[in-house]
């Protein structure tokens, strides 16, 4: 009964979906239109919705003068750092789980309800460890907290990648001579290749936007662009157009990761559960 | 799993003792760091909960047993905060569950450019929340914003949006279900599309409407993604904080305050540790719970059945 040609239902799943696109994306062109809008046109009644010129000095002013260089340098610090630090200690972990089923099915669960904890949960007593130590407003005190939410995130996911490649490669390598250690690095982990990707692609992009301990932990030191952000928006003289410059530069660097890793990014997005 | 060989062999033995060994080496420093960044925090938040536990009073801290429990349950604001935390759950399930399926099967329907449109629909999604919450607060602005410039165009009034007392939660929801449609878009449409098609052609032949399949077959069918995408959503929509503190700062008043939000302020504003520990900790356990299910779900044998490994691309 599949018909072919352009159907009404088929006239109507396109209209929604452009609908539905537009709903989904205003939002973010509205910001994009403002970011280059020159000062008259941020506050006025009617708004302006085309400006009347391409005005990058919103950049300029997002990156020199409200901290928008240093915040694009943080954010990538600290995003950066955490990824690193989380596929280093959690793909061994997830290899470990997988394969080995180390601790058995409590450990994994355990590892995994760290993720769903509310932030909350562990905000005040990390806030006290953090500034007894010295470390409040530090890259190592917010890397290390990002870590602590992208373990458990890479190892579940990991885990049930690992368990479905075959382990007769690395049994036979084992065989031949090669030691355990050997055969996870030379033979699984490549074969993990695109799951690892997808996984730091996504532990980068959390890291990237992540806000609440950045309230919590950060001060005047290490300032990411989410942190920035609301900063800017107290006060009166609200400006818009440098705001949605900064705004720009924390959301293109994830939007643009996001197209050029399409595939991996709804592998990692879906948590493992759906496999592609 | 392949423990169907009749005796181990010492040698056999031997590896298996070495693998064991070399597991845990490989999962000890997670261990250490996730004891450290949060089974430690987590039992001293235990602790201080017990304690009349104020940053601004130098007084002695002192234990109190139960009580900071016991002043949650007769403190108006958690009930109110709880009230709020409730509407965003309502709205993953009421507003957020059906658009996205409606979005999925739409996607579903089409025959080209799939990723393309899934990855668009992702945007709102993958920035950051801080960036969405300041694009919201333009479209909201009482004088400058578009929206209401659209609303006043049809003569429908000029509403404050965040700033009404009657509207600001509704408004939040609202930007919520921008934030994440389409992240539940995007794991019903890959449940979806893993559905092996020649039960859906079976139906088709047999006369069914668009409607009709989408009801009777993939509604049930999916029904093991379906769940797991509601409990990670409510579970991430109960620690939602982010867009209330740069939108609302949980006002005007307190209509907006959720519990993640409502705990912030006590700890971080008027520092009674004791009483927001108590409260983090009450939320822990209703998350473990809610978590647990979430886990015994993806365990479900039909997960696994309906989702083949490596299945339709």
């Amino acid at each position: 009964m599949k018909r072919r040609g352009l159907s009404l239902a088929d006239l109507l799943t396109y209209a929604t979906l452009a609908l539905a696109l537009f709903v989904f994306l205003a939002p973010v062109l509205w910001m994009l239109i403002t970011a280059v809008k020159p000062a008259e046109e941020w506050l006025t009644s009617p708004p302006v919705f085309i400006p009347s010129e391409l005005h990058w000095q919103n950049f300029a002013d997002a990156l020199f003068k409200w901290g928008g260089l240093k915040g694009l340098g943080d954010s990538l610090i600290v995003a950066a750092g955490s990824t690193v630090l989380s596929l280093l200690l959690g793909v061994p972990a997830a290899y470990s789980l997988g394969r080995f089923r180390t601790g058995g099915d409590n450990l994994s669960f355990m590892i995994l309800s760290i993720l769903f904890m509310p932030p909350v949960a562990v905000a005040i007593p990390m806030y006290l460890l953090w500034s007894s130590v010295g470390l409040l407003d530090s890259y190592t005190a917010l890397i290390l907290q990002y870590t602590v939410f992208n373990v458990p995130f890479i190892s579940w996911v990991l885990k049930s990648f690992f368990e479905d490649i075959p382990r007769d490669m690395e049994d036979s390598a084992v065989v031949n001579g090669a030691t355990r250690w050997r055969a996870f690095w030379e033979i699984a982990v490549p074969l993990a290749r695109p799951a690892i990707l997808a996984v730091a692609l996504l532990a980068f992009i959390f890291s990237w936007n992540e806000f609440f301990f950045a309230v919590i932990l950060s001060r005047a030191e290490v300032t990411t662009l989410p942190f920035i952000l609301p900063t800017l928006m107290e006060g009166h003289d609200v400006l818009w157009g440098d705001i949605a410059a900064i705004a720009t530069l924390g959301a293109l660097p994830v939007i643009a990761l996001a197209f050029a890793l399409q595939r991996y990014l709804v592998r990692g997005l879906s948590f493992g559960t759906l496999r592609e | 799993m392949t423990a169907t060989a009749p005796a181990f062999t010492g040698r056999r033995r031997q590896r298996r003792v070495a693998e064991a060994h070399l597991g845990w080496w490989m999962i000890a420093p997670v261990l250490i760091v996730l004891a450290a960044n949060s089974i430690f925090p987590l039992v001293y938040a235990v602790f201080v909960s017990f304690h009349n536990f104020q940053l601004l009073i130098p007084v002695p801290h002192r234990f109190v047993g139960f009580a900071n429990y016991a002043r949650i349950f007769r403190d108006a604001l958690f009930w109110s905060s709880l009230e709020v935390t409730l509407w965003f759950i309502a709205g993953v399930v009421f507003l957020q569950f059906p658009a996205g399926f409606g979005l999925a099967l739409l996607l579903h329907r089409l025959r080209r450019r799939q990723d393309l449109l899934v990855t668009l629909f992702l945007v709102p999604t993958i920035i950051a929340p801080s960036v969405a919450a300041f694009q919201w607060a333009q479209l909201y602005n009482y004088q400058f914003g578009p929206l209401n410039y659209i609303l006043g165009l049809f003569h429908l009034g000029r509403p404050t949006w965040t700033a009404d007392p009657q509207l600001a939660l509704p408004a939040l929801v609202f930007v919520d279900f921008w934030e994440w449609t389409p992240f539940m878009t995007l794991l019903l449409f890959a449940g979806l599309r893993s559905l092996p098609q020649n039960i859906v052609d079976a139906a088709r032949v047999d006369g069914s409407t668009a409607c009709q399949v989408a009801w009777r077959i993939y509604l049930p069918l999916l029904r093991p993604v379906i769940g797991i995408a509601l409990v990670l959503r409510i579970l991430m929509s109960v620690k939602l904080f982010d867009i209330i503190y740069v939108l609302t700062a949980g006002g005007p008043g307190t209509v907006t305050e959720n519990l993640a939000y409502f705990t912030y302020i006590e700890g971080f504003r008027y520092f009674n540790l004791g009483y927001a520990c108590a409260l983090a900790i009450l939320q822990l356990i209703a998350v473990s719970l809610l978590a647990k299910l979430l886990i015994r779900m993806t365990r479900r044998p039909g997960v696994a059945h309906v989702i083949p490994a490596g299945g339709a691309a």
